[in-house]
């Protein structure tokens, strides 16, 4: 009240009471009554009164409005002070020089509004890094994790609290790259491993997850993800070793075979790379595809195909052992493990049946007991060579002898007068060949209890059956001689009776022999001829061997002088002396004529020819007459000769010869005659 | 009308082709009557147009070569060492002549009318095919050659021979007394075949080290230098050369360009005076054992057939295929020349 100016009072009271006076006048003019002019004065103040205390109301009010808003603001501001962790910034106690109630509350809005502000920014600040922690949560935890766990709690919005968040949301942070570096490292792992397993890289860590793949998208992190990761690399760390073993594996296998075969360099050259990880370990193998399926099964299928070429090269091995074998025991005339034992073994060792090794061993075995056996059978060989050699010229000296032109002066008929003479020298050494032989071969088998074998036949019987046979042969020599002297003898008889000697030439049916002629075997004459040919060829027939040297028994050409011819062996002048004292009928048959067997010469002639009909054959010994058999011995000796044409000529036809080259066309025929 | 196995890439396939090895092809010099030796002792004769065997004539040996002598008639040289000729038509057949070992090669030359034959008994032989069926009236004359003959082939009156030892005789067939010049073939390996040029300047030898070498009968330094070799049906693997044997060659009767067929079961076009290659067919099954160009160059024939350069092994089986030519495959291409500035 002491504000209202005393002008605007003064001014109202004389307002009022002006209108009061001007009432009063209107009254007065009315003639209003007394009662009714108080009656309305009191109205009139009573409305007064009324408007008064309108506005006192009113005016509480807005004072009242005035401290609530203040009182809001301080508490809205303590509320934000507090929760924001900061000291009160306003309270009515601090403010003592309060001035009135608008200036407190001027005063205290923009304080308000400042802290409202402020408020809003840690607020902001709070969600945003309650935010980049909920998206790392979730990063890491997937589904694991609750979002609702970090919501902003408004209640506590101090600096404190942030920055408990923020180190909250740097260690996640941290965590996230820690795990982000694993599984990079993993990753790198990986691909390692799939690189040299030879495994899509890029399929493996799809499939643990998409976003592993994708270059832009940011990698899960999640525990899940690192655990499969984790196990997939353990997974193909596993294979990768076990491939490397497997590789290790073949690898010494391959150095094996190459050793073993001695692979030239250019071959080795491409599994260099194979070999020298042989002793690597499991870090230490890191080329791509090293290890990958197909790589492996080239090696495997490298190692196989050495494993076949060491097959065959062993195959190879045995049957030139055997055929070494073969030769060893036929340059020793020892019987040797039959064919058949070769095509088994062989079999065998393709089915696998038996250690390609241990045949080898066995047969090397073998080829060792037979060398040695040959050399224990040196010496007698030898001998036996000598032997045959000897009955081979005494052979050749009798066809020589039984030859007509023989002393016709023609090319080289000095050689052959030559080697007549040291045939005939040779010839006369041939029974004392024989008896050291024989002896040296009782010593032998004396010495080692068993018999000495040649080509399978016993040879000391070979011996005495050609023993058997010389002297049959020398009997029958002795007789033929005989008859000549008794023919001689009847001859000269005629001639003294008739003065005239008969024909040499007419071919006696029963013994004429003429100068120099040896009656052969081959042929019908031979079949009348009761000398039998005990010479064993299958060349050529033989007649029966009269010595030049020794004197002719040709009655025709030196007459008959029986008596006068050296003779060598005492048998035979026996047997002519026994004859000359015999007293017969003239041109009665001679005894032994009759007596002399033809079957031996039969069944000989027989052998002959069938041996000249296969003269490639190797006989196998037939023990039908001692003159067969010999005949084989001889037969063998000579055998060499024919089969090895024979063998040239098969490997001309089917194999080319190093020097001469051949056209695929040329291969394919002899292919073709040979086989198909 | 047969239907004709159609392979996207060989060419049209023969049906009923021979049951063993082929060993030559020939197209006639009339029409597109193919004829075909083999080594299952047959030789057959194919109508191509309409893809039908025609005739078949059965030997006592493998036939290692044919030739026609006319569009009715043809010649074929057998390993039972005989050289006879056929009346397709008729099925007539005469008997030419023999030789001391297989017959290798037979040609027909219209020059001089007269068929040569080229033998393993390292001899030519020339025979008279009016002389046939009676004995020695056809053989016109035996001329000695240094070793086994490969092969033979024909331009005009001059016959070049190839045999083993890499040694390459050239005749004139009005003069076979001695050869008119006696070469030793240029290439370091074993001889597969011998082609003339059609224009009778020169010709072409082929090796089994995957080479060929282009020579010309003008014995001139100028003529001389233009002589050259190059490689060819080779496979680059790992590093090395794989070098297969060229078996047959064929010139084109019209560009002068020529194919090629080798073990490797690939036929490539060359242009011989370019040194281009021109084309390369898709591979075949197996070894190319023959080659041979119809009359008008439009058709190929191609005989994919084992050649036995790895003896005796499984393989794929013989069969003849028809290419129809495209102009591009077989025409020369001369070296751009640089357009001068305008």
């Amino acid at each position: 009240m002491a504000r209202v100016s005393t002008d605007q009072l003064l001014q109202l009271e004389t307002t009022c009471g002006s209108l009061l006076y001007e009432l009063q006048i209107i009254w007065d003019e009315v003639g209003e009554t007394d009662t009714e002019r108080d009656k309305m004065l009191l109205e009139l103040e009573r409305e007064c009164l009324e408007v008064y205390r309108r506005k006192v109301d009113q005016a509480n009010r807005c004072r009242a409005q005035l401290r609530q808003a203040i009182a809001d603001s301080e508490a809205e501001l303590a509320t934000i002070c507090s929760s924001m962790g900061e000291p009160p910034v306003h309270t009515r106690q601090s403010i003592q020089k309060v001035g009135s109630l608008k200036e407190e509350l001027k005063s205290i809005t923009p304080q308000l509004e400042e802290m409202r502000k402020r408020k809003g920014e840690r607020l902001n600040q709070f969600s945003e890094v309650e935010q980049q922690i909920r998206n790392i949560s979730v990063e890491i935890m997937a589904t694991e994790y609750n979002p609702s766990r970090h919501v902003v709690d408004e209640s506590d919005l101090s600096i404190r609290k942030l920055e408990e968040l923020c180190r909250y949301l740097e260690s996640l942070q941290k965590e996230k790259s820690d795990r982000l570096k694993q599984i990079m490292d993993h990753l790198s792992t990986l691909n390692a491993l799939c690189s040299v397993l030879g495994v899509d890289f890029k399929e493996t860590i799809r499939e643990i997850h998409p976003s592993l793949d994708d270059a832009k998208a940011s990698k899960s992190v999640c525990s899940a993800t690192i655990e499969r990761l984790a196990t997939a690399i353990g997974r193909l760390r596993d294979i990768k070793i076990e491939r490397m073993q497997k590789l290790q594996d073949f690898a010494s296998t391959m150095l094996e075979l190459w050793n073993l075969m001695d692979t030239p360099i250019e071959e080795q050259q491409f599994f260099q790379n194979v070999a020298c990880n042989i002793a690597a370990s499991e870090e230490e193998i890191t080329e791509a595809n090293t290890l990958s399926v197909n790589f492996l099964s080239c090696v495997e299928a490298e190692v196989l195909r050495l494993e076949q070429l060491k097959v065959i090269k062993m195959k190879e091995l045995i049957l030139r052992k055997k055929a070494e074998l073969k030769e060893l025991g036929r340059r020793a005339h020892l019987v040797v493990e039959a064919e058949n034992g070769a095509e088994v073994a062989i079999s065998a060792i393709e089915s696998g049946a038996i250690d390609a090794c241990l045949v080898l061993e066995q047969i090397g075995c073998q080829i060792a007991t037979v060398k040695e056996e040959a050399f224990n059978r040196k010496d007698i060989l030898e001998r036996v060579e000598k032997w045959l050699t000897a009955c081979e010229e005494e052979a050749w000296l009798e066809e020589y002898n039984r030859d007509e032109n023989r002393y016709n002066a023609g090319r080289g008929a000095h050689l052959t007068l030559k080697r007549a003479e040291k045939a005939r020298a040779l010839v006369n050494k041939i029974p004392g060949i024989v008896d050291t032989l024989v002896a040296k071969i009782t010593q032998w088998e004396k010495e080692r209890a068993i018999g000495f074998t040649y080509d399978g036949v016993r040879l000391l019987s070979m011996l005495e059956k050609y023993a058997i046979v010389r002297q049959e042969k020398e009997q029958e020599r002795k007789r033929q001689r005989d008859q000549k002297k008794l023919q001689g003898q009847l001859i000269a008889e005629q001639e003294a009776l008739y003065g005239s000697k008969p024909s040499p030439s007419k071919p006696q049916s029963a013994k004429k022999v003429g100068p120099n002629r040896r009656l052969s075997l081959g042929g019908a004459a031979a079949l009348q001829t009761p000398k039998s040919d005990y010479m064993h060829s299958a060349k050529s027939t033989r007649s029966v061997k009269m010595t030049d040297d020794l004197g002719t028994l040709s009655p025709g050409a030196k007459g008959l002088d029986i008596a006068g011819l050296p003779v060598k062996k005492l048998s035979y002048n026996n047997a002519m002396t026994t004859y000359q004292g015999v007293q017969r009928k003239p041109f009665a048959p001679v005894a032994p004529v009759n007596s002399i067997p033809l079957t031996p010469s039969k069944s000989l002639i027989a052998n002959a020819l069938e041996e000249n009909k296969i003269p490639n054959a190797m006989l196998s010994p037939t023990p039908k007459t001692p003159a067969t058999a010999a005949a084989v011995l001889m037969h063998v000796a000579t055998t060499p000769a024919p089969t090895c044409l024979f063998n040239e000529a098969l490997v001309k036809v089917v194999a080319p010869v190093d020097e001469t080259e051949y056209s695929f066309e040329e291969r394919r025929l002899a292919f073709y005659v040979g086989g198909k | 009308m047969s239907t004709a196995t159609t392979t996207p890439t060989g060419g049209r396939e023969l049906s009923q082709p021979p049951s063993d090895g082929i060993s030559n092809l020939r197209f006639s010099n009339h029409s597109d009557l193919l004829l075909v030796s083999s080594w299952d002792k047959t030789l057959r004769l194919y109508d191509v147009g309409e893809n039908v065997l025609k005739a078949e004539f059965l030997h006592a040996g493998p036939v290692l070569d044919c030739c026609f002598h006319d569009d009715s008639s043809g010649f074929s040289a057998s390993a039972d060492h005989t050289v006879r000729r056929y009346a397709f038509g008729s099925g007539k057949e005469d008997f030419l002549g023999r030789h001391d070992a297989p017959v290798r090669c037979v040609e027909y030359s219209y020059a001089a009318g007269q068929v040569i034959t080229g033998s393993w008994d390292k001899t030519l032989k020339c025979w008279d095919p009016r002389g046939a069926n009676s004995s020695d009236r056809a053989l016109v004359g035996t001329y000695l050659q240094p070793e086994r003959v490969y092969s033979l082939s024909l331009v005009g009156y001059r016959l070049v021979v190839a045999t083993a030892g890499r040694h390459v005789n050239v005749y004139d067939l009005r003069n076979m007394s001695q050869p008119e010049q006696r070469r030793e073939s240029s290439l370091k390996y074993q001889t597969r075949s011998v082609r003339c040029y059609p224009n009778g300047t020169g010709f072409a030898l082929s090796s089994i080290e995957g080479r060929v070498a282009m020579e010309f009968f003008d014995l001139s330094e100028a003529a001389q230098a233009k002589k050259y070799a190059f490689k060819c049906h080779r496979k680059s693997e790992a590093g090395r050369d794989i070098v297969y044997p060229v078996n047959a060659m064929a010139f084109h009767p019209i560009y002068g360009t020529f194919a090629t067929g080798g073990c490797d079961g690939y036929v490539n076009v060359w242009d011989g005076n370019n040194k281009k290659r021109l084309y390369q067919y898709s591979k075949y099954p197996t070894s190319i054992a023959a080659l041979s160009f119809s009359r008008d160059g439009l058709l190929l024939a191609v005989a994919s057939s084992y050649t036995y350069e790895e003896g005796e092994i499984l393989h794929e089986p013989d069969a003849i295929f028809v290419r129809n030519i495209n102009e591009v495959e077989v025409k020369p291409k001369p070296k751009a020349l640089p357009v001068p500035p305008p």
